[in-house]
């Protein structure tokens, strides 16, 4: 099976595309101007910020950046596009031929280039007397396209690439906060000779299911010797199924020209000179490999937060990768959303202090722990210990009401373990464990 | 809805629209009768090409699919001449979206020459040179995509000025072909021109073309011109030997006068049309009855059946014809026969002036290959014919490169143009070499002028 995606983001600029309106507009139409109207003698200009957006994507998917790029106008008669064409890149994409790894495994990336996204239609009315109303607030909002390869081998795989893809470009260019449901495909699918595009799938579960129904549509028509005929189809979201497009069936013709109100914008030179942060899954795979932390702890820490993936690398430099993964995968992270509501930002001089008395022996790891769950608001009855009693008769008493303990012991030193909880839990961490250890070993000797 | 009201329209609509036009006619009456009546509060008064949007006046580029359309902005000409002390009295007819040399594709009536109401006044600014030719001290602001200023120039009697592409911002004017499309001037002699350019020109953020100009250089002169021999054929017999009077006028003055080649020329043309249709059939895609054009009561069918009817009720033949050229130029299939051949023919007429440039100042030739002809002739042109009227001044056009037409004969009592072609960004020699040609050169002016 051999399927390829043509992915729509939204870049987060606060301007639209080719205007200055807000690409939040809260009422109907409110946020429109002659220019992202289409109004006649209004005139498109490039919003920076998105080209600059558009560029760090490119560079990011390793693709070969383009030195020149313009723009072009697509062409096609639509009630929700305002100049009926779309201004979009033809010839020159920002980038074109890089590629994305998913778990191993690179996927070609064949194209990406930003274009303006036309108004929204919404239908309304008693069926019968149905009508569309047309939202222009998105209108000429920026859209970053990525076209990839027909890589992908499952809709599984396609729906893998387009969360690992949102999670760095999150970290990227930052996304809105419904990236997942607003991410929007075309998708090519091919389970025998011939494709079939379905068009226009919101959100990725959709694109999923879209990909799952229509790869078991053409499965079967296969398996029952019939021929997959070459269409567009589109996902009907309701039934879950895809169905022949409405559309006319023949050849788009978009009839590209080049749009001259925008010039050519050389992009060489700023793609060179951008520097590029660390994306979260490039990151888990340089913790991965530096700490020799396992897949899925390193794609957990990078993604609960990059405070926490800091706190690691921090702790790690000093104590290792060892202690390191324990602490930050055990009581770290799992009182992390606490922690990081009350010292986010300041969490690693906060907390590197508590590891660092662990090692040098000054507390214990369950007092280390209590200290933790104090910091993130959970532990301050606990950290009150519940006994005053000193560690001597406290071993006595226990392994006096322990003799089966003792008998075990003679056997199996392992044994002690039970007690070492015991005394543990009762002192609530104020000895160290090995302090612990040793008196219960020396109590149970001079029982042997 | 009162009785006799235009559909859609209410009673009060169209009182307001009567009062309009009546105050309209009493500025353009006052002025006719008393020409100082309003040059106590405006230095000068100048009319847009109805294709430049302005807050005060209709913009309907000729076309009925634009009637009604009132934009909310002025186009930054108009805003510039308004600033520079300018009052604004009409806007002036012109083929539709600029598509023709004669100003008979208009939907709001013909402009006749003011020479001779028989003939036409030229295209698409048509109107823009009847009004410089007719009223004194008048600025008109005309666009020219293709030759749109220097053809009607000539047929009007009138100086036209066709800046260097990107000199003009182009904010609020409507668009025919984005990549060649400039705003110009028109005026019965170079003065007010010579004024007014500098209001007009540089850099504008609302249209990123205009803002890698260098500031306009005022002070250039034309030294020697050269007179490529291609621009010679296919004149007719009076106008060729205007011509040469012309030119040894010229040398007489002082210019040297160099006989050349410009091959290249003879494709100019074609590509033109190419580049002007496929970006002119994107332009006015837009018009589709959504926002503009008549609607009746034919929302029930789809939106192509109801684009196509709004679209075919409200563009005119031309329109049509330029939208079906244009759509078919950028074909798959046809596209890189076409529109991408046409792209480097645009280079290649670019790189041919260029080349004269490295020895002479300017480039003349006659600006029409006739006198400006009378609609019954034109009437039995085909398009083609039409078409092949503007082989002089499709070329620098084509190249975005500055050139003005000036007056330069008389043939039986109608005017004839001679135009100059200057390197990027020379508007300056090309204004001074008209103020030289002024001096012993007397214009004749039409009768009945105010």
């Amino acid at each position: 099976m051999r399927i390829g995606l043509e992915v729509h983001v939204q870049l987060p600029t606060r301007s639209k595309l080719f205007c200055s309106c807000s690409t939040s507009g809260d009422e109907v139409n409110s946020s429109v101007c002659p220019i992202c109207l289409g109004f006649p003698g209004s005139r498109p200009r490039l919003n920076r910020k998105a080209l600059e957006m558009g560029v760090s994507i490119a560079k990011f998917l390793n693709c070969d950046i383009n030195e020149k790029v313009w723009f072009s106008r697509k062409t096609y008669f639509y009630p929700d596009l305002v100049k009926n064409f779309q201004i979009t890149q033809y010839e020159t994409p920002l980038g074109k031929d890089g590629f994305f790894t998913i778990g191993g495994r690179r996927i070609g990336i064949w194209r990406v280039h930003i274009e303006e996204d036309p108004g929204r239609i919404k239908r309304a009315g008693r069926s019968g007397e149905e009508v569309a109303l047309v939202d222009y607030n998105r209108s000429g909002v920026p859209l970053v396209e990525i076209v990839t390869a027909p890589d992908l081998t499952s809709p599984e795989e396609a729906r893998a690439f387009l969360t690992d893809l949102l999670i760095e470009l999150r970290r990227l260019i930052g996304l809105s906060p419904n990236d997942e449901t607003t991410v929007r495909a075309d998708a090519n699918i091919s389970v025998g000779e011939e494709r079939v595009e379905i068009k226009n799938i919101n959100g990725l579960k959709s694109i999923e299911k879209g990909l799952k129904f229509e790869a078991k549509r053409q499965s079967k028509l296969l398996a029952a010797g019939k021929k997959i005929s070459r269409e567009t189809r589109r996902f009907d979201e309701e039934r879950g199924t895809t169905l022949p497009s409405r559309e006319k069936e023949f050849e788009e013709d978009y009839g590209y020209i080049g749009e001259p109100d925008l010039g050519t914008f050389t992009i060489g030179p700023m793609a060179r000179a951008m520097k590029l942060p660390e994306t979260p899954l490039a990151r888990a795979a340089r913790l991965e490999a530096e700490y020799g932390l396992a897949p899925t702890s390193a794609r957990q820490i990078v993604l609960t937060s990059w405070e926490l993936a800091d706190m690691f690398e921090a702790l790690a430099r000093r104590a290792g990768s060892e202690t390191a993964t324990t602490w930050t995968l055990g009581a770290i992270s799992a009182q992390w959303v606490e922690l990081q509501e009350r010292y986010g930002g300041r969490l690693e001089e906060t907390i590197v202090p508590i590891i660092d008395d662990v090692r040098s022996g000054a507390i214990t790891d369950a007092e280390a722990r209590m200290r933790i769950a104090v910091l993130a608001g959970k532990g301050s009855e606990a950290a009150e210990p519940s006994s005053s009693e000193d560690l001597g008769p406290l071993v006595s008493r226990l392994v006096d009401s322990n003799p089966d303990v003792v008998r075990d012991f003679r056997s199996n030193p392992r044994a002690a373990n039970f007690l070492i909880g015991q005394v543990m839990k009762e002192t609530h961490g104020r000895y160290a464990s090995k302090e612990i250890s040793e008196a219960i070993r020396k109590e149970l000797e001079k029982r042997v | 809805m009162g009785e006799g009201a235009p559909p859609g329209m209410s009673v009060m609509d169209l009182l307001a629209a009567v009062r309009d036009a009546d105050e309209r006619h009493r500025i353009f009456a006052e002025r006719l009768e008393d020409p100082l009546a309003y040059e106590v509060e405006h230095a000068f008064h100048f009319s847009a090409k109805d294709n430049l949007c302005t807050s005060d006046f209709q913009a309907r580029a000729g076309s009925r699919i634009l009637e009604g359309y009132r934009p909310p902005f002025d186009a930054t000409a108009v805003a510039r001449l308004r600033q520079a002390g300018g009052l604004l009295i009409g806007k002036t007819n012109m083929d539709e979206f600029g598509f023709g040399s004669f100003s008979t594709n208009s939907a709001t009536g013909v402009p006749r020459n003011p020479y001779d109401a028989a003939r036409s006044c030229g295209g698409s600014s048509g109107g823009a040179a009847a009004a410089a030719s007719m009223l004194e001290g008048h600025l008109a602001v005309g666009v020219s995509t293709g030759g749109s200023i220097s053809c009607p120039a000539s047929f009007c009697g009138v100086v036209g000025l066709t800046p260097t592409y990107g000199r003009v911002s182009r904010w609020g004017l409507i668009d025919y072909g984005n990549s060649l499309d400039k705003i110009g001037l028109l005026s019965a002699s170079s003065g007010m021109i010579r004024r007014y350019l500098p209001a007009i020109s540089g850099p504008d953020p609302l249209d990123p073309t205009s803002q890698v100009q260098p500031p306009l250089d005022m002070s250039g002169q034309i030294r020697s011109v050269a007179v490529p021999e291609e621009a010679l054929t296919g004149l007719s017999g009076s106008m060729r030997a205007a011509f040469e009077d012309a030119v040894a006028r010229l040398e007489r003055m002082g210019v040297e006068v160099r006989r050349g080649a410009m091959p290249a020329l003879r494709f100019a043309l074609s590509a033109y049309y190419i580049l002007a249709t496929a970006e002119a059939s994107t332009n006015l895609a837009r018009y589709c009855g959504m926002r503009y054009g008549d609607i009746e009561q034919e929302t029930d069918q789809s939106f192509n059946e109801f684009f196509s009817r709004v679209r075919s009720r409200g563009l005119g033949r031309e329109a049509k014809r330029r939208i079906l050229l244009g759509t078919f130029c950028r074909m798959v299939g046809f596209r890189d026969r076409y529109y991408i051949k046409a792209l480097q023919v645009r280079e290649l007429i670019i790189r041919e002036y260029e080349e004269q440039f490295r020895s002479v100042d300017a480039v003349l030739t006659p600006t029409m290959p006739f006198v400006a002809p009378r609609f019954d002739e034109i009437e039995s042109m085909s398009a083609l014919e039409t078409y092949q009227a503007d082989f002089l001044t499709g070329p620098p056009n084509l190249a975005g490169l500055p050139h003005i037409s000036i007056p330069c004969a008389y043939i039986d009592g109608l005017p004839a143009g001679m135009q100059l072609v200057a390197p990027r960004w020379e508007e300056g020699r090309l204004l001074s070499l008209a103020e030289r040609w002024e001096n012993g050169f007397e214009y004749r002016r039409p009768e009945g002028r105010a």
